[in-house]
């Protein structure tokens, strides 16, 4: 029993030892674009879940504005929350909208883009 | 010797590390007033952690953009200025793990480092937080890094 216990903890430690880097590809943000500056809130609590496992919740009434495109979208960076995307490592992350759905997210420091394997409808209302 | 007698004296053994391992500077209240304003030209970034014993004796070096900043104490805080720009900030007992964020001119930032459990020892993941829930925290929290001007 006790070696099953002792068995049991050492599965979890490893498991936690495992977390895998974000898989990610580099982008271009573009910030000259149209969009740029429009803001919205999510009228919505959304739940994203990234490929690493690690849930990402949206709380209603976060607040975005447009800060640029990459090639999967337009990059909508939190106003006044912050939003992170872990792995191996954690890394400030902007939610990317494409055809009304979060589809991925842009990460500023690495300049990448990393997909969400299931893309979430996206609950928006632009702000004036 | 019965299990409640090695129990105690574990429990008497144990105690004075875990005085040690809590952060021992002033508290936020007492060296806020003394706190500089960050020049409009630069970002702050404040990193805490809360005052919880859970793993209370690791204690890493807090690395910013490459540099020993601080530690990584319980309930305790520390600020840095930096320059506009990315920021990585990483701890490392057994494992190294990073965060990477960015900041603006003006900007403040908050970052959390929590305990979580490892193979051999615990391991600190530093945590970028709302602005909000950093401010509050950091106020039960005391100082740890560098001397403040006196004001």
């Amino acid at each position: 029993m006790r070696a099953f216990f002792w068995a049991c903890c050492l599965g979890v430690a490893l498991l936690a030892a495992c977390a895998s880097e974000v898989r990610r590809i580099p982008v271009d943000l573009v910030s000259t674009v149209p969009d740029a500056g429009r803001r919205w809130a999510c009228t919505a609590t959304l739940e994203l879940l990234p490929e690493s496992g690690y849930r990402r919740t949206i709380a209603a009434g976060t607040e975005f504005v447009a800060v640029g495109r990459v090639a999967q979208g337009l990059v909508l960076k939190p106003t006044q929350t912050v939003l992170t995307l872990e792995g191996a490592h954690m890394h400030e992350a902007y939610v990317v909208l494409h055809d009304g759905q979060f589809v991925g997210f842009y990460l500023p420091v690495e300049r990448a883009y990393a997909a969400l394997p299931r893309p979430v409808p996206a609950q928006l209302q632009e702000k004036p | 010797m019965n299990m409640h007698a090695v129990s105690r004296r574990l429990v008497i053994a144990a105690l004075p590390a875990l005085l040690v391992a809590c952060a021992s500077g002033p508290k936020h209240a007492e060296v806020v007033a003394s706190i500089p304003t960050v020049a409009a030209s630069e970002g702050r970034v404040y990193i805490y952690r809360s005052n919880s014993m859970l793993g209370a004796a690791v204690q890493p070096n807090v690395v910013v953009n490459g540099k020993v900043a601080g530690e990584s104490k319980p309930g305790g805080f520390f600020f840095v200025n930096l320059p506009p720009g990315t920021v990585e900030i990483s701890t490392a007992t057994e494992v190294e793990k990073k965060l990477t964020f960015t900041l603006d001119a003006g900007q403040t930032r908050y970052v959390r480092t929590t305990v979580g459990f490892g193979v051999m020892v615990g391991r600190v993941y530093p945590e970028l937080v709302d602005n909000a829930e950093g401010a509050k925290a950091i106020a039960e929290t005391s100082y740890t890094g560098a001397p403040l001007p006196r004001r």
